[in-house]
């Protein structure tokens, strides 16, 4: 029997799909464009040893052919933080760098655990500070907004302030209790602090503190960090100032992975039950690959940032148009098409199997400069171009 | 999926926790007079809330994935499903623990067949906590899954060692089983789906603390 399928969690994206993941790469990548990164592209593949990100067993790794293991990569901001160590040893200065990519992991997203879905993202190497940190989560909330997403909100914590709340603990002890708080496990993490010999004030006050949201965070003001978190959130809202209240600050905000240092965000959407992007202040990264360089970046996933927009009602592809035209003598055909191609409209010649959901206007070839519609009225090139719609096809 | 403006959904396990459930529910004021064992609805809205019953093991699911904002859910079925969920509050009741079991009197041959063949079997319904427990402890061991009561299968050569949950441990006894080791102690725990967590806050967070003060109050 031959195999039609795809391989597991591998899929193909048929035109309907397709054309709609085009639609949000260009929104993202002219955003990415206008805060002035630049494209980049990485190689699929990278050595399996490197300093990933992820757990092994995320990984999709198989032997090159002298032996040596390579693996899918699993995200772009370790590929990136190689290649600037590699690279851009020397460069001094902010490096702004924007990607977007197929990653590959061996238990990703959630939907229908797809071993392969597209990030895109960007990173911004060299800069600390708030002004940088601000820009990275104000091009995230420009991003999804150019690409169509309302109602989107930015949770913006702080691992550093996090930190800080366990400053009474070894530092053993307290990296246990940040990876306890980065899976998730709040009653591990206090219960660890507690028997590393927390005080029970100390430990209310931190409970307190990771519970603060949005104004909730002027209760916890004097915990360090906090006022670092509501400027770069203000500032941020200055470079976008988007929708009401995008950016939220939220202490319990910890993400899953270990690499982010300080300022760290995601975005979610209340159509979406997990988040869309995530991102951060990552300055031990680039380090591990050579010389330490602060950086911050994000990446979003774009099948959930899509599925966001479908359960917005998104569907850019209903404003577009392609004409089929049915032949007549071959030359004539050919002529007409070319003149009404010159005119932005989009032509295919004879049937269309396969429209991805766009509207169809069906015509038949009279002469070269003119085509019958189905409903007898015989149009020039012009006013075929006019009944099409101007929009040019992309 | 999950959706704003739609009721706090919360789930809750079916069995033997469920009384446990609905007292701490009811303590901490919430109206839990539609949700009853004998109910066959297994969707009721009470108030500003609806509560789902789900199997236990389903809960963790339903919680990752924000079709429930909350639930309650042993920590056990948590260690085994990996499931990303924040764990709020150790609530006290449903304990129970993981332990790592063997024949009282097959201890010396097992330990032999370990110097010899290099490997022993471990039967167990929960293969994801068993294999993290012999990796941590270095111990090279076939997981053999089973849907069923471990504890046979040290008695008809299926496995060495299992890997159970128990409550009292009555029934490890009654099959001639000795608890080797325990691997850790469980209890339910209330849990959210992070994005629910940090999008509906002001909701969520006085329920919280209110179930927080009644566990440690217990």
């Amino acid at each position: 029997m031959t195999l039609t399928a795809p391989p597991r969690g591998f899929r193909d994206i048929l035109p309907t799909e397709a054309r709609e993941l085009r639609a949000i790469e260009r929104a993202l990548t002219d955003a990415f464009t206008s805060y002035g990164y630049m494209p980049l592209e990485p190689p699929m593949i990278e050595h399996s040893g490197f300093e990933s990100t992820l757990g092994g067993d995320q990984l999709i790794r198989f032997l090159d052919g002298d032996g040596s293991l390579l693996a899918l990569r699993p995200d772009i901001t370790t590929a990136v933080a190689r290649l600037v160590a590699q690279r851009y040893a020397d460069a001094s200065g902010a490096l702004r760098l924007s990607y977007f990519a197929p990653v590959f992991r061996e238990e990703p997203a959630m939907l229908g655990a797809e071993r392969q879905y597209a990030q895109a993202g960007i990173e911004l190497v060299g800069p600390s500070g708030r002004l940088a940190d601000a820009e990275a989560l104000a091009l995230l909330a420009e991003s999804l907004a150019r690409a169509g997403l309302k109602d989107a909100t930015i949770e913006v914590g702080h691992v550093g302030a996090v930190r800080a709340l366990f400053a009474d603990l070894a530092d053993q002890v307290r990296d246990l209790v940040m990876r306890e708080l980065r899976d998730g496990d709040h009653v591990g993490a206090f219960r660890r602090a507690r028997d590393g010999g927390m005080s029970a004030s100390a430990i209310a006050r931190a409970r307190q503190t990771l519970g603060a949201r949005g104004r909730g965070i002027e209760s916890v003001l004097e915990a360090a960090g906090v006022d670092e978190l509501r400027e770069v959130i203000h500032l941020a809202r200055e470079m976008f100032a988007g929708e009401p209240l995008w950016g939220v600050p939220n202490l319990a905000l910890m993400p899953a992975l270990p690499y982010y240092t300080g300022i760290v965000f995601e975005a979610f959407h209340p159509g979406v039950g997990f988040p869309i992007a995530a991102g951060g202040r990552n300055d031990l990264l680039v380090g591990a690959f050579g010389t330490a360089r602060p950086a911050t970046g994000f990446a979003i996933n774009v099948p959930r940032l899509h599925l966001a927009l479908y359960a917005a009602g998104w569907r850019p592809h209903l404003e577009e148009t392609l004409v089929t035209l049915a032949p007549g003598d071959p030359v004539v055909t050919a002529r007409l098409a070319a003149s009404l191609r010159r005119k932005g409209v989009a032509v295919a010649i004879g049937t269309a199997a396969e429209t991805a959901g766009l509207k169809v206007l069906a015509a038949t070839v009279v002469d070269e400069t003119h085509a019958k519609l189905g409903d007898g009225r015989t149009l020039t090139v012009e006013a075929l171009a006019n009944e099409a719609g101007t929009k040019v096809f992309r | 999926m999950s959706a704003a403006g739609r009721p706090l959904r919360f789930a809750i396990a079916q069995g033997t926790m469920l009384p446990d459930e609905l007292a701490a529910l009811a303590a901490v004021g919430c109206d839990v007079s539609g949700v009853t064992s004998d109910e066959r609805r297994l969707v009721v809205r009470a108030g500003a809330m609806e509560f789902v019953r789900a199997r236990p093991s389903d809960i963790a699911t339903y919680v990752e994935r924000g079709a429930a904002d909350l639930g309650f859910v042993g920590k056990d079925v948590l260690m085994e499903s990996g499931a990303r969920v924040l764990e709020l509050v150790d609530l006290r009741f449903g304990a129970c623990r993981f332990v790592v079991a063997a024949p009282r009197s097959a201890m010396a041959r097992s330990l032999d067949e370990y110097r010899h063949l290099g490997s022993l079997e471990v039967a167990t319904k929960y293969p994801r906590v068993a294999g993290e427990h012999f990796r941590r402890r270095g111990i090279a061991v076939e997981i053999v899954k089973v849907a069923g009561s471990a504890e046979v299968a040290p008695l008809v050569g299926l496995a060495d060692w299992i890997v159970d949950l128990v409550a009292t441990g009555a029934t490890l006894a009654a099959n001639d089983l000795d608890v080797i080791e325990d691997i850790a102690p469980c209890t339910a725990r209330l849990v959210a789906n992070p994005a629910a967590y940090h999008q509906r806050r002001a909701d969520i967070a006085p329920l919280v603390e209110k179930l927080a003060a009644w566990a440690a109050a217990r």
